[in-house]
């Protein structure tokens, strides 16, 4: 039983009352300060029992991916940070996070690269000494790299048993004709197996975007604030700004509805995949702002179609809908795993009959007003540990580069009418702007 | 003063002693919580499915969260919790079931008596139970056999490890069990079971003691019944290496293999044994040694780790689970896929770092080095009350008197090297296993086992000497493995 929202709309509640002081439904404050070089750092110091939550957010993610042949790369150079500096070679660094009993790992996806660690408070100025260290001074040998480009082959080779995988790919591929959201973030499997061969282009891709401008700095927790920036100032300062923008092509307009089958190797039920072109996230964007509304509204458990689709009819083993959160614009998927290969074309069906009644029919406002309760208690519920707050922060602050905006996106949000949600599934829900994706088993 | 320390020392540590469970509430108050937890823990699950009805705990289970009760629909609970952004569930497991839910303190009194419904007055509609089932044998027929080879490999082991016990079949059941299941089975099951005697009720977060009232009185409505106490299932020796090859296509190899382990946390061994087995293969963590070998050194795969209690799920979560606690464990080593090609290399090489483990133990500077490593990680283990919670209910599972994470920290202040070695040679072995493949081509892996041929590897790109002088010794590992201990399973033909 799932009653909770996409955590985007945590990340979206948590963000805007971090500001929110005046209604004091955060109870934390946090302090952004930039330094001379662009490092912003943000700090929210928090009552925990003595953890800290430590993010570098870069700013760079598999859609700076632009040149041919590199996709996937911003998810492998994740990996090759690991790999430790000349001061703290790759083992020295895992015996360093090891002796702290940190909870150290990364991310990457379309927009954003996160690097995190948890740990105890008393450890915070070893943390902040080689992370600074391996932002700065990363290197690594050809040998260790061309390596740790087969832990990334395996990456790939274990995710690829998921169906949903294999759809994804082909959607992305489908739907975007030069914008690099074209490819999905561990990549076409081509461009991997070549990465042995990027050992040069690995540094290029180090010095252009692992730069202060790029990056931001999240600090939760048990912490000091004063101190804090403090250290960071004096671990971070020396670190040179020369961040160089990805020439990144505009994706133009889709003019008509596109297509696709794709066989899965093994037996799964058939997905339906579906996906309009949306825009790119935007906090003065109120029709962008309603669609975030319209996946739940629409598709989410409350709603008619999933009762019907889901539950009466039991025609589908899944439905379900994200409206997308990228820096540029992306896809709203509508997600549904039909359990009758037959019924595929009758889910369809629903789905767009669905789309056409928000066109044209304003949406209860009293399931409106419960979205908007579920959002700001999903929020509430979430702020249990500085890992919490932190990650849901995390990829707003990717997208925007700072917390500032999510005022305004917040207000924005609490503001919209089921006369918006209606115009945005005007705008969104045109045919040209549709892409679908129909997987079968093989076998 | 040392005698005094050696006394306290022996008192934090708890036999297990099981079934010492009633219905004292285990209550952990956090004022500042703005959250309330409820975790119900009934001593019931899959291992008390009957013959020919395997998956029916989970099938039951499954009815209470997300079926209707005699009150609402399911539409209408759904409809009722959503404003709330509070849900509840279920976490059916071996041993037991864990009936959980939290929520907002704003909203507990619109959500208690969803959550207790669900519990007290379930429906068992027929529509509900359609449902589940279809979903239940769409996971076991498709998801499980094609979608994660990792998980795939991980409950073929189990399965053999426990063949013949009541552990022998995986939570989900069987095919042939879930399609044989009525509803009269459920309500069974569900009144044999889920009764007045037989749960551990846990609170946590933000509540009051009139909460705790209320919730006691209200589970006093539970159907009349008897305390279940399940015995410890005895799994079959393993003699020598056992290897189950299930054949798939399948682009890459998934490789778990194990066997059981007679220590149970609460256990002063158990918790030097949870040193070596960090140090050798701590979960997603690149502390891990296995992974230092087989990812770090050759790139073969994403991740490679250890275990000495159960972790379902592992793909997706970082730190330990709570609530599935079992009375029988096995050390079991997981292997993230590999090249096909490196598949018989990469389990001599998995096998033989478990070998130099029994025969070396650990030196003082890796005990050292994992012991101040797990002191400060199990920090993470539950940082929040909802999490802390579960390991209390964990704690009355398994006789537990104190608290287990407390115990663990203490433990470590005090552990030598040879405390760890010591229970490394008392429960580690590496002659007696069950080995799981899932890869393609089985026939060709299964005569190279057999024959003890050699695994030479050929990297795509340059190792370091160390890596090719080490290999030397890898490829021609001895597998002592008969002919007649080596099955091979077609995908299909699992989980009947």
């Amino acid at each position: 039983m799932k009653k909770y929202l996409f955590g985007i709309f945590l990340i979206l509640f948590a963000t805007v009352n971090l500001l929110a002081n005046d209604e004091k439904v955060f109870p934390y404050k946090y302090i952004s300060e930039k330094l001379d070089n662009g490092l912003k750092i943000i700090l929210i110091p928090m009552d925990s029992p003595g953890l800290v939550a430590y993010y570098s957010i870069v700013r760079t993610g598999s859609r700076d991916e632009w040149e041919p042949g590199k996709s996937g790369f911003a998810h492998f150079f994740e990996h090759m940070m690991f790999r430790g500096t000349e001061r703290f070679p790759g083992s020295v660094y895992d015996k360093l996070v090891t002796s702290i009993g940190a909870d150290a790992n990364a991310y990457t996806s379309n927009d954003l690269t996160v690097y995190h660690l948890n740990f105890a408070s008393e450890d915070l100025e070893t943390v902040m000494d080689i992370e600074s260290d391996r932002f700065r001074n990363l290197a690594y040998d050809e040998r260790e790299f061309q390596t740790e480009s087969g832990a990334v082959y395996g990456e790939y080779r274990k995710g690829r048993t998921s169906p949903f995988s294999v759809a994804i790919e082909k959607m992305q591929d489908m739907a975007f004709d030069v914008h690099t959201y074209k490819h999905t973030t561990i990549g076409f499997e081509t461009d991997i197996k070549n990465m042995p061969n990027q050992f040069e282009y690995s540094k290029s891709f180090y010095q252009r975007y692992y730069r202060p401008e790029n990056v931001v700095l999240l600090i939760v927790g048990d912490i000091d604030a004063d101190k804090t920036m403090d250290m960071a100032a004096k671990y971070y300062s020396e670190w040179k700004p020369g961040y160089t923008s990805p020439k990144i092509e505009q994706e133009p307009p889709q003019k008509e509805a596109r297509s696709a089958e794709v066989t899965y190797e093994g037996r799964t039920l058939p997905l339906l995949l579906q996906a309009y072109k949306n825009d790119a996230f935007d906090a003065g964007n109120k029709n962008y702002l309603a669609s975030m509304f319209l996946a739940d509204l629409a598709f989410g458990e409350t709603s008619e179609l999933y009762q019907k689709l889901f539950l009466t009819e039991q025609k589908v083993q899944m439905l379900a809908a994200n409206p997308g959160m990228s820096r540029d614009a992306g896809l709203f998927y509508i997600y549904s795993m039909v359990k009758n290969p037959d019924d595929i074309d009758y889910v369809r069906q629903e789905i767009q009959k669905t789309l056409e009644h928000f066109k044209y029919n304003k949406v209860d406002e009293k399931k409106l007003s419960d979205l908007k309760s579920n959002m700001k208690y999903s929020f509430l519920m979430n702020l249990d540990t500085p890992d919490d707050v932190a990650g849901g922060l995390a990829r707003f602050i990717a997208l925007t580069g700072d917390i500032n905006v999510v005022d305004t996106f917040y207000n924005n949000l609490m503001e919209i009418t089921t006369e918006d949600v209606m115009k945005a599934a005007q705008l969104y829900f045109e045919e040209n702007r549709r892409n679908e994706v129909i997987l079968k088993g093989g076998k | 003063m040392k005698k005094i320390l050696v006394v306290s020392l022996m008192a934090i540590f708890v036999f297990t002693l099981f079934a010492q469970h009633n219905n004292k509430p285990v209550l952990l108050q956090v004022s500042a919580d703005p959250t309330v937890s409820i975790k119900i823990m009934f001593f019931a699950g899959s291992q008390n499915d009957p013959a020919g009805k395997e998956g029916l705990a989970y099938i039951t289970s499954q009815m209470l969260s997300d079926g209707s009760t005699e009150t609402n629909s399911y539409e209408t609970i759904l409809e009722k919790l959503y404003p709330l952004a509070a849900g509840y569930n279920v976490l059916p497991s071996v041993e037991t079931v864990t009936f959980t839910g939290r929520v907002h303190k704003d909203n507990i009194d619109k959500y208690y008596p969803l959550f207790m419904d669900a519990l007290l007055r379930p429906a068992f509609k027929e529509e509900d139970f359609n449902r589940i089932k279809s979903n239940t044998l769409n996971y076991l027929n498709t998801t499980l056999k094609y979608s994660s080879d990792e998980e795939l490999g991980k409950a073929v082991l189990y399965n053999e490890i426990f063949k013949g016990t009541t552990y022998g079949h995986i939570i989900s059941g069987t095919i042939t069990g879930i399609n044989s299941i009525t509803i009269d089975d459920i309500k069974d099951f569900y009144k044999k079971y889920f009764n007045r005697s037989n749960f551990i009720p846990g609170i946590g977060g933000g509540f009051n003691d009139q909460f705790v009232t209320r919730i006691q009185n209200d589970l006093a409505k539970l159907p009349e019944g008897e305390k279940v106490n399940n015995p410890v299932p005895v799994p079959p020796k393993i003699e020598g290496l056992n290897v189950t090859i299930v054949n798939k296509p399948a682009s890459a190899t998934a490789i778990s293999f194990g066997f059981p382990i007679d220590v149970l946390r609460g256990h002063k061994e158990w918790y030097a044994l949870a040193v070596a087995n960090s140090w050798m293969g701590e979960h997603r963590n690149s502390s891990s040694h296995l992974y230092g070998v087989i990812r770090e050194a050759r790139g073969l795969n994403y991740g490679d780790y250890s275990y000495i209690e159960n972790f379902p799920n592992g793909g997706s979560r970082q730190m330990p689970p709570t609530n599935v606690g079992r009375k029988k464990q096995i050390f079991e080593i997981w292997i993230r896929p590999v090249p096909n090609e490196t598949r018989h290399f990469v389990l001599r090489a998995a096998i033989r770092e478990l070998q130099l483990l029994v025969e070396n133990g650990l030196t003082k500077e890796q005990f050292e080095l994992t012991r101040n490593f797990l002191f400060k990680y199990i920090l993470h283990f539950a940082p929040s009350s909802n999490e802390q919670l579960g390991y209390r209910l964990d704690d009355a599972f398994y006789g537990i008197s104190s608290n287990h994470l407390d115990i663990f920290r203490e433990a470590l202040k005090n552990m030598t090297v040879e405390d760890v070695n010591s229970s490394i040679k008392k429960y580690l072995q590496f002659e007696n296993l069950q080995i799981a493949f899932i890869t393609n081509e089985a026939e060709q892996l299964k005569e190279a086992l057999v024959k003890n041929a050699e695994s030479p590897i050929e990297y795509a790109t340059p190792k370091s000497e160390e890596v090719y002088e080490q290999d030397k010794h890898i490829k021609v590992f001895p597998l002592e493995i008969q002919e007649g201990k080596v099955k091979i399973v077609d995908v299909e033909q699992l989980f009947k």
